[in-house]
């Protein structure tokens, strides 16, 4: 379960405000977006790592969450709803990038040599002499995270930033925990190639 | 000091010096109108400044509103402003040098009225930025700060 | 060449998905193999490298024109159920939301009496940036207006003279960011224009008798 469901103490439970959003109180949820704006935007932003788009994906899936509020049964936290919903609306973007062309993250093909063995993949680029500095580290983080495909960037962020547990990555993508577990190791499998330069020559 | 103010207040300063001369301007393009009034409430008529600002026939009810919505009887214009919304640039309302508000319009609002980016300002001191649906014949009432033995209010309305 | 449920196992350790005796099972499987000691060592670093450098919450840049830009679609959108709209009495019963609002708002907040009609002015946000000063807006049907009240306001020295003006047109020049504001006939009485910190500077004629 994400770690920030429960409001600080003193305020006003995100279960109160979203019966109150379903009785159409619209300050309610702009309540709502003020406690969630910030970590919504991290995971549009870390998904497509662009600004712009990250604002308005985020200001989409909060409207859509708006939409969806009288078939919200509160079966659940209510970040872990809003989750779903930024998620999905996020993917959906990714995919459709996909569809028009960009293939900048359809890494079919790396999955396939990774699977087959990555330590045999040669490095074309001479050692540094120097550890990399962190901001370096941070840049090569994400532009490796940037090549991965949408379902592998997915299971990445949905476990080490939101720490979500198997089961909840397998309900929120939703496929099976077989499936969880296959896709985050690949995904690891994939960085870990990308950045294996980065960590030998920092050893 | 940055040149363009330098030079912005050399050509104010000489705009004010030849007020028969304005500067030759072309009238950007609008999206309606607004009147906007800044009001000395008080239950103490004694206090009037003594603008003997009337407000325009269409606001004339403006005293008996404010009226249900503020602690005073008595209400004394002190400044009005009958002013532009242009489409692509700022636009000031400035009954009083010492409250004014600058306005932004975010176009038509959906069944009448404008979609407006407002600031209050106080002096240098923006008091509250605010986006605003103004619909003709429905005011807005800025309650601002207190002076004297009352309340100084902004009141602003889109007209028809 | 490890089989996929090794490749499983390799990840369910990192992540905590293991029972006790899992775990242990791959514990004395890592004591006895380098290699794989040493592929868990390095998704363990990049693990913690990936928490490091991705942060769980960003700031949302013009937060709170995010909001308030939130607010205008949710405006403009079907209501959720017609006839529902919270009393200001309901909204009375959630003393805390006060709180709650004040937080996320940064500085100052924002109550509303009750929704607005088709043809009222409404006041969609609001950021108010002195921390001391509270803005409420409200609709009154009596007074047929849209409140916005400013509380907490520093009051104005009694003894500061207000000149109001009589400003019936407007002349612009985008080219220097200036309004000359005209009077009733005709004469300039005031200049618009903007300092370096894009903060008003207001230049006056002569005061209004």
């Amino acid at each position: 379960m994400p770690a920030s469901t429960a409001p600080e103490p003193g305020e006003v439970s995100d279960s109160d405000l979203v019966k109150r959003c379903q009785a159409g109180d619209t300050r309610a949820f702009d309540v709502l977006v003020s406690r969630y704006r910030g970590k919504v935007y991290a995971m549009t932003y870390h998904m497509i790592q662009n600004e712009t788009e990250a604002w308005d994906l985020s200001q989409e899936a909060f409207i859509k969450a708006w939409r969806a509020m009288p078939n919200f049964k509160l079966d659940s936290a209510f970040y872990t709803w809003l989750y779903r919903i930024t998620h999905n609306v996020t993917y959906d973007w990714l995919r459709k990038k996909k569809m028009h062309g960009d293939g900048e993250f359809d890494d079919s093909r790396t999955e396939h040599r990774v699977a087959a063995g990555a330590e045999a993949v040669p490095r074309n680029e001479p050692a540094p002499d120097i550890a990399l500095k962190n901001a370096e580290l941070g840049k090569r983080i994400n532009d490796a995270i940037a090549k991965l495909s949408p379902e592998h960037k997915q299971v990445i962020l949905l476990r080490e930033v939101e720490g979500l547990a198997y089961e909840e990555i397998a309900q929120t993508i939703p496929c099976s925990l077989g499936t969880v577990m296959s896709r985050l190791f690949y995904a690891r499998k994939k960085l870990q190639e990308m950045l294996k330069d980065a960590y030998e020559n920092a050893l | 000091m940055n040149w363009l103010l330098i030079f912005a207040i050399m050509t104010g300063a000489l705009t004010l010096a030849n007020a028969q001369q304005p500067i030759p301007v072309v009238k950007p393009a609008t999206d309606g109108k607004v009147w906007g009034a800044l009001v000395y409430a008080t239950n103490n008529a004694k206090g009037f400044v003594g603008s003997n600002e009337q407000a325009p026939a269409d606001f004339a009810d403006i005293p008996q509103r404010l009226e249900k919505v503020f602690p005073y009887q008595r209400f004394e214009i002190l400044g009005q402003h009958l002013q532009d919304v242009f489409r692509e640039y700022e636009s000031w309302v400035v009954p009083t040098k010492d409250l004014f508000l600058k306005v932004d319009s975010k176009g038509p609002a959906e069944g009448g009225g404008m979609n407006l980016h407002l600031q209050f300002w106080r002096d240098q001191q923006v008091l509250v930025k605010t986006d605003a649906v103004l619909k003709a014949g429905s005011p807005l009432f800025i309650g601002g700060p207190k002076w004297r033995e009352g309340q100084l209010v902004f009141v602003l309305v889109l007209q028809k | 060449m490890k089989t996929p449920s090794e490749d499983h196992d390799l990840i369910r350790w990192l992540d905590g998905e293991m029972t006790d005796a899992e775990r242990a099972r791959f514990s004395t499987r890592l004591a006895a193999d380098p290699d794989l000691k040493a592929e868990v060592e390095m998704m363990q670093r990049m693990s913690s490298d990936l928490r490091a450098h991705l942060p769980a919450e960003m700031t949302v840049p013009y937060g709170d024109f995010f909001n308030s830009q939130i607010q205008v679609r949710l405006a403009q959108e079907e209501p959720l159920i017609p006839e529902a709209r919270a009393s200001w009495l309901d909204w009375l019963r959630l003393p805390t939301l006060i709180t709650a609002t004040a937080a996320v708002a940064i500085a100052g907040f924002m109550i509303m009496q009750k929704g607005p009609a088709a043809g009222d002015s409404v006041v969609l946000s609001i950021y108010v940036p002195n921390a001391s000063v509270h803005a409420r807006t409200f609709h009154s049907d009596e007074a047929q207006a849209t409140v916005l009240m400013l509380d907490g306001v520093e009051a104005i020295p009694a003894d500061r003279k207000i000149v109001g003006y009589y400003i019936e047109r407007t002349e612009t020049d985008q080219e220097v960011a200036m309004t000359t504001l005209y009077g009733k006939s005709g004469e300039v009485v005031l200049v618009v224009s903007k300092d370096v910190r894009n903060q008003p500077r207001l230049l006056s004629a002569t005061p209004r008798g």
